[in-house]
């Protein structure tokens, strides 16, 4: 029998991984969507928002009006103190520093002049070393990026502002880039907004799968593996001989339409188990091997009571058939203990079959006992009944013989009959075998008496028998 | 043998990620080989302007654009050129190349509305003529500049009446007899 690997546990790690999987993928879609989402939203803002600045600054300073868009910057940057927006020339140095932009302007347009205006006060930055500016002024495309300073984290948008015919005017057409708009905001809140929810959906997450797997876990167990075991244990009794066992089940459902099939099923074992009592093995064997018919080479033991007339007619007939099945009690238990099959009762005579390679010592030895049992104490337990026994070995038919209604498995041919002949043959208390039986008893410590030549009926000529002698106190 | 799956996967994968990371390289081309036999709309642009800096340029229009309509609205005209308009402007080495030198590079607009990367209607595509790559550029660059052909500029005629010109700098027109009237250059600077 294999190594049993338990169920339960397989069922448990099925339960935990489909959960772990489904609930974690379906948890992570949402909340890693939901936090693309919220930060896309405020990126989004800021793309807006660096959107707008370009098209005011394009659109202030083409009339040169270039503190106008200064206005706007310190408006903007005193509104959301979040924000923090600056504008670079190209070169990195911070816009409206100095006087630069206007004498270039100055020396390309002929039609006005530009005032110089007063140097700022404030230190001037210069970011001509910053990686995503000169990639911006490079590339001449918007970039973004997200950075942590400290315990915050920045959102941050160059955008170029480019050199357009209109432009080109007032600042020359040798370059294409004017300069840069940066705009940057502190997007720490977010962050750990979506920190928190992480952190939310990780505990939903654990919660679910711990309450759902103790719930699935004790679901099966009671619906599914409890039952199952409980069938199980059923089964291993009705094994082990013990056909009292019923599967108790509620559940209306599979399990119990399968704990009811197993009740029938024992109930159907123990019939066929009492039915055993009273059909031979040989017959229970040809039911299940389902064939037609054998021929095998058996040997055939034939056991009558001897004046079984005269007895019965002496008795009452309750004591007939209490002395009747006890000697065919006794001889049937010496019969199996000694390997042979009950074919079947003829009245008071038992019809035995021994097969396989000790088959006629088998026979001799159930034959001897039986005689040495009931010549010690016929008197005393089997009220003074003796028996005469033939045993004949050859080639019979066996199979079904009858109806489809009632039908025995039995044995047929000459050798069937000449053991019966034998047994009519033999006196009370007497072992007649025949030839065929006795070459095969050959310094098997069985004795025997001479042979006998004897005329039975159908036979025209004369057989040589044997007679088994008696058991001594200590023979077998 | 799982491993091999595995890595195989792995490969798969990978591949998709590098291939959508550069989903912005055209996968066909959409700029034709040949396209000499087109009619040329700006010749012998020699001097420097934003976006193509010091770089010697020549416009061409394929024969689809020459279908473009023109219509007054509200006393001015409104170009629009259909679909399929292929406008070609090639970007040489230097502002003054030897003849015979060839272009290193092509701006090019096509027109193509339906196509979601299209900018009023265009797609913007820069041809790297060393490197055979072609790559759209479906932000502002291209797009900005050329709005201000719609309105006064200081390029090609300076379109003074505020014509809606399509987004091209020098359109293709016809003359009275039918033949091409090539755009002059008449900047003020």
């Amino acid at each position: 029998m294999k190594k049993m690997k338990p169920i339960t546990r397989t069922v448990n790690l099925i339960i935990i991984i489909s959960l772990v999987l489904g609930l974690g993928l379906t948890i992570t879609y949402f909340s890693y969507n939901q936090n693309t989402e919220l930060l896309a939203t405020s990126q989004n803002n800021l793309h807006q928002q660096s959107d707008i600045l370009y098209q005011s600054v394009k659109n202030a300073m083409l009339p040169g009006n270039a503190p106008v868009a200064v206005t706007l910057f310190n408006d903007i940057r005193d509104i959301n103190p979040a924000y923090e927006i600056m504008l670079f020339r190209s070169n990195g140095v911070e816009a409206f520093s100095d006087n630069s932009t206007i004498e270039t302007v100055n020396n390309n347009i002929t039609n006005k002049v530009f005032d110089h205006r007063p140097a700022s006060a404030d230190s001037v930055m210069n970011i001509s070393g910053n990686k995503a500016f000169n990639q911006t002024v490079a590339m001449r495309k918007t970039s973004s990026f997200q950075e942590k300073k400290e315990d915050e984290t920045f959102f941050t948008i160059y955008k170029p502002l480019l050199n357009l015919p209109k432009c080109a005017v007032c600042h020359g057409s040798d370059h294409t880039v004017r300069g840069v708009i940066k705009i940057s905001s502190n997007i720490t809140p977010i962050v750990q907004r979506q920190e928190i929810n992480t952190l939310i959906a990780g505990t939903f997450f654990i919660f679910l799968v711990l309450i759902l797997t103790a719930f699935l876990t004790q679901f099966f167990k009671k619906k599914i593996l409890q039952p199952v075991k409980h069938i199980g244990a059923v089964c291993t009794s009705v094994t082990g001989g013990d056909f009292n066992r019923r599967v108790e089940i509620s559940n209306n459902d599979e399990i119990g339409v399968l704990g009811e099939t197993v009740n029938t099923m024992v109930r159907g074992l123990y019939e066929r188990f009492q039915l055993s009592k009273f059909v031979s093995s040989s017959t229970i064997d040809s039911l299940n091997s389902k064939k037609d018919g054998v021929k095998e080479s058996i040997t055939l033991f034939f056991s009558d009571i001897r004046s079984f007339t005269a007895y019965s007619e002496k008795k009452t007939p309750e004591e007939v058939v209490v002395n009747l099945n006890k000697i065919l009690a006794f001889q049937t238990r010496i019969i199996h203990e000694n390997g042979g099959d009950v074919d079947k009762y003829v009245g008071d005579e038992i019809v035995a079959i021994f097969s396989g390679k000790d088959k006629e010592i088998n026979a001799c030895r159930s034959a001897l006992i039986i005689q040495k049992e009931l010549n010690e104490k016929s008197t005393e337990i089997y009220d003074g009944l003796t028996v005469g026994i033939g045993i004949n070995t050859g080639e019979v038919i066996l199979g079904m013989i009858g109806s489809e209604e009632r039908a025995d498995f039995t044995v047929i041919g000459d050798h069937v009959n000449y053991a019966s002949r034998l047994c009519d043959a033999a006196k009370p208390g007497e072992v007649i075998i025949s030839q065929s039986v006795y070459e095969n008893l050959d310094g098997k410590g069985i004795e025997v008496s001479k042979p006998y030549k004897i005329k039975v009926k159908g036979k025209e000529k004369f057989h040589k028998v044997y007679l088994l002698s008696p058991l001594k106190d200590g023979d077998l | 043998m799982k491993k091999n799956i595995l890595i195989v996967i792995s490969a798969a994968v990978l591949f998709s990620m590098v291939s959508c990371s550069h989903k912005k390289e055209t996968a066909a081309s959409l700029v034709p080989e040949d396209y000499s036999g087109w009619t040329i709309t700006a010749d012998n642009l020699n001097y420097p302007i934003p976006g193509h800096e010091n770089h010697f340029r020549r416009v061409l229009i394929n024969p689809k654009g020459q279908e473009v309509s023109v219509i007054k609205k509200e006393g001015k005209d409104y170009y629009a050129y259909p679909k399929g308009t292929i406008v070609i402007k090639e970007i040489y080495p230097t502002l003054n190349p030897k003849e015979g030198t060839k272009p290193v590079s092509l701006t090019v607009m096509i027109k193509d509305p339906e196509n979601p990367q299209s900018r009023d209607g265009w797609i913007w595509v820069v041809k790297d003529l060393k490197k055979n790559t072609e790559k759209i550029i479906d932000y502002e660059f291209c797009y900005d500049c050329h709005t201000n052909a719609n309105e006064p500029h200081q390029y090609g005629d300076g379109n003074p009446d505020g014509e809606f010109r399509d987004y091209l700098f020098f359109p293709y027109r016809k003359t009275a007899s039918g033949n091409r009237q090539q755009s002059s250059d008449n900047r003020s600077y």
